[in-house]
């Protein structure tokens, strides 16, 4: 199976999502289609066989123009708008300043042969503002009767109709003329989707950073280095990395040592210690002096796609919230025209010399994109700032859920800890040496280890060692300043104690040191902890691990646990505790925990969990920190309450404009910029949990 | 005040030429990365040493 991502930018309401789903259901070989109205994109996943192209087609049939190349597309439109925007807006101060000298005159009897050349003027600022600048919602609202009705239908039919008029009334010499409402209608909604669109560009930032993936590389190939096409690099390839350059896709490092800097996959500032052989992920950049990698995967492959693809998954599902917002958008436009239709006839009764404008209002005042827009936008910048703090969000449904979260159940293993040895305890057995000649001697002979355990030594340079030898299985040995120096296990020091989980170093054939090596609990872990308490969620450790090991840990962290847990009675404490309406949220990293993770609210995964859970999981964490954790219920909490705000401000904002604008009470300028600022509002405050 | 029937068309010369301007400066791309010239001063390498 394959996922297509494709753009469709005049796709602007439910209704045209809904024309392009059943246009893709035609299709043999189409499984499932997702959409993210915020990003204007469609994600459809389907058979091999059938061809992207295929799939443009069959956008296109239903009346839209898709294209493939995000980035572009949108700098297109982005461009395409500034220029109708600029000439509308220079079209609108000539006809502003022209239909300020005609209200002057209204009042100061102006002469009929003046009143005529305003009015000659206004309509020729008005021709290039009608046929270029508002052409966008005349194709819009023309495509509603291919798919179906959409907003740009009341817009056009304002806009029209207040053109006709003044064009018949100019031509006849009588009556009134309305060239100022057209050029200021056109022109504050250029500008409001002008905004929008600016906006969704700050939200794509993870799609330019995808895109932002250097294009070409250097091959090294014997002596000589090339300059290849990325696509072109073959697994095994060497390549070099200079200092400063992004990794172009995934390897593993050939040389000695290297700074990365993996802020664009962890969202974690500090630089990574890479050492040979460690993977390196495409995105990342070299932040220490030039190095040699060897390639393991092309970059389709590359982790970064993945993480990229699992994110957009959850960016086109649809919140429940949001399919409601959707379909009583898909109401409101034909209500508004039958509105603005009584608003008409109303006015015909009472005063029709005012029937026009008030319909006109209507039609222009009310807003159903705002409606529309209020969940997506919230729920896109919430995904755009989880990122940013390094956590991926793979189905969006989650994050309503993780605002109602009041129980965490952490596993120890893996979770809280890392797979990664250090040195926890170190002692002397000889006083000969102190701990700190120990330890950097301990260094210098680890660096030439491929032992797991060597990763818990830091390598010390000031320790110069002659005639190395690594013993596999057992340790190192070398000369140090004329001492023969051995580390290793217990036999290969020649000592006699053996502890579990121990390392001796041995000067001269004495043991000098025993290290006590295990699993390192992650550095902000009590803070992690802490910072849940305090949104008001307990947080649980469960282990499979003995009693004494759990209890030790549990309180340095200051939570509860569970030990000597098995998958089937984690998954029963957690049955049992959403039975006594706790909403549980589930952190895990191994196979084990994957029917406790199904089961919760919400489900999350540390970034070196197996493949598995991560694909299970709602939500990854990509840092090698668990404070992402409290942050994603912060954001969590803070997406909720914006996106009430904005439906709230959206359903508010309607109810009230329309019936004053019916009522004649509203200048038409006012009923254009209360429409476009109503969107951009809406926009504007999912911005706020960007920050 | 008939001096409004030459000054007028003539506004309209320059507000087409005006036009023109501006849709010849958004294809020329003078629009685009307007952040970008503050940042040229911290740049080390002038791209031409690559």
């Amino acid at each position: 199976m394959t996922v297509s991502t494709i753009n469709v930018p005049d796709m602007h309401c439910s209704a045209c999502s809904g024309k392009i789903r059943s246009a893709l259901q035609t299709l043999a070989g189409v499984d499932a289609t997702y959409f993210n109205p915020a990003r204007r994109q469609v994600l459809i996943e389907h058979q091999d066989q059938l061809g992207s192209l295929e799939l443009l087609k069959s956008i296109e049939a239903a009346g839209f123009t898709p294209s493939l190349s995000g980035v572009e597309a949108h700098d297109q439109r982005q461009k395409a708008l500034l220029k109708r925007l600029g000439i509308a807006g220079l079209a609108m101060m000539q006809v502003m300043m022209a239909a300020i000298a005609m209200y002057a005159g209204d009042f100061q009897q102006m002469e009929e042969s003046y009143r005529r050349l305003l009015e000659f003027t206004s309509l020729i600022f008005c021709i290039p503002v009608i046929a270029y600048s508002a052409m966008p919602f005349f194709t819009g609202a023309l495509a509603a009767f291919r798919t179906g009705i959409n907003m740009d239908v009341p817009i056009a039919l304002a806009i029209s109709i207040a053109f006709t008029i003044s064009v018949s009334n100019t031509l006849s010499g009588n009556g009134d003329v309305y060239y100022d409402s057209v050029v200021m209608f056109t022109f504050l909604l250029l500008g409001a989707r002008y905004i929008d669109s600016r906006l969704q560009q700050r939200f794509a930032t993870t799609d330019k950073a995808l895109a932002a993936l250097p294009t070409r590389a250097l091959r090294i190939n014997g002596a000589r280095q090339d300059l290849v096409a990325v696509p072109d690099i073959q697994v095994g390839d060497r390549l070099w990395i200079s200092e400063g350059a992004q990794i172009p896709v995934d390897g593993r490092l050939a040389g000695r040592a290297a700074d990365i800097d993996e802020a664009v996959l962890s969202g974690e500032a500090d630089w990574v210690k890479k050492t040979a052989q460690a993977p390196l992920w495409a995105g990342t950049i070299n932040c220490g002096p030039g190095f040699e990698m060897i390639v393991s995967a092309g970059y389709e492959a590359s982790r970064i796609a993945d993480i990229a693809a699992l994110a957009d998954r959850a960016q086109l599902e649809r919140a429940p919230a949001a399919l409601l917002a959707d379909r009583i958008a898909g109401y409101f436009i034909p209500t508004v025209l039958m509105l603005a239709t009584l608003t008409y006839i109303g006015w015909q009764i009472f005063d029709p010399d005012r029937a026009i404008v008030a319909a006109l209002t209507v039609l222009v005042v009310s807003c159903p994109c705002a409606l529309s827009l209020a969940t997506p936008a919230a729920l896109t910048a919430a995904m755009t700032r989880l990122r940013d703090l390094g956590i991926v969000l793979t189905r969006s449904s989650a994050l309503e859920q993780a605002a109602k979260i009041d129980l965490a159940l952490i596993d120890k293993t893996g979770t809280l800890t890392v797979h990664e040895p250090t040195v926890t305890d170190t002692t002397l057995l000889n006083a000969e040496f102190d701990e700190a000649t120990c330890h950097a001697l301990a260094g210098a002979l680890q660096q030439y280890s491929a032992h797991p355990y060597a990763r818990a030594f830091s390598h010390d340079a000031s320790i110069a060692l002659d005639e190395v030898e690594v013993v596999t299985g057992k340790g190192v040995r070398g000369i140090w300043a004329g001492h023969r120096v051995v580390i290793g296990s217990a036999s290969f020091c020649a000592t006699g104690s053996d502890a579990d989980r121990a390392v001796y170093l041995a000067v001269d054939g004495v043991a000098r040191a025993r290290f006590t090596i295990s699993d390192q609990v992650r550095g902000d872990a009590r803070q992690a902890m802490d910072d849940l308490a305090e949104l008001g969620i307990k947080p649980m450790m469960l282990s499979g691990d003995a009693p004494a090991r759990c209890e030790e840990l549990a309180t340095k962290l200051g939570i509860n646990y569970l030990a000597r847990q098995t998958p089937e009675s984690k998954l029963a404490f957690l049955e049992a505790q959403l039975r006594d309406g706790h909403r549980t949220l589930m952190l895990g990293d191994g196979i084990n925990d994957v029917p406790v993770l199904a089961a919760a609210t919400v489900s999350a995964a540390v970034v070196e969990a197996s493949d598995l859970v991560k694909s299970k999981a709602d939500v990854l964490l990509l840092s090698r920190r668990l404070n992402p954790l409290p942050e994603l219920i912060r954001v969590a909490r803070k997406t909720q309450h914006i996106t009430r705000q904005n439906l709230t401000w959206a359903l508010a904002y309607n109810l009230i404009a329309i019936p004053i604008a019916a009522m004649g009470w509203m200048p038409p300028w006012l009923a254009a910029l209360g429409m476009a600022s109503s969107s951009t509002l809406v926009m504007f405050n999912a911005t706020r949990i960007l920050r | 005040m008939e001096m409004l029937f030459i000054l007028i068309p003539v506004s309209i010369v320059l507000i087409a030429v005006a036009g023109t301007i501006f849709l010849w400066a958004v294809n020329n791309n003078q629009f685009e990365h307007l952040d970008k010239h503050g940042f040229d001063v911290l740049e080390d390498d002038s791209g031409d040493n690559s």
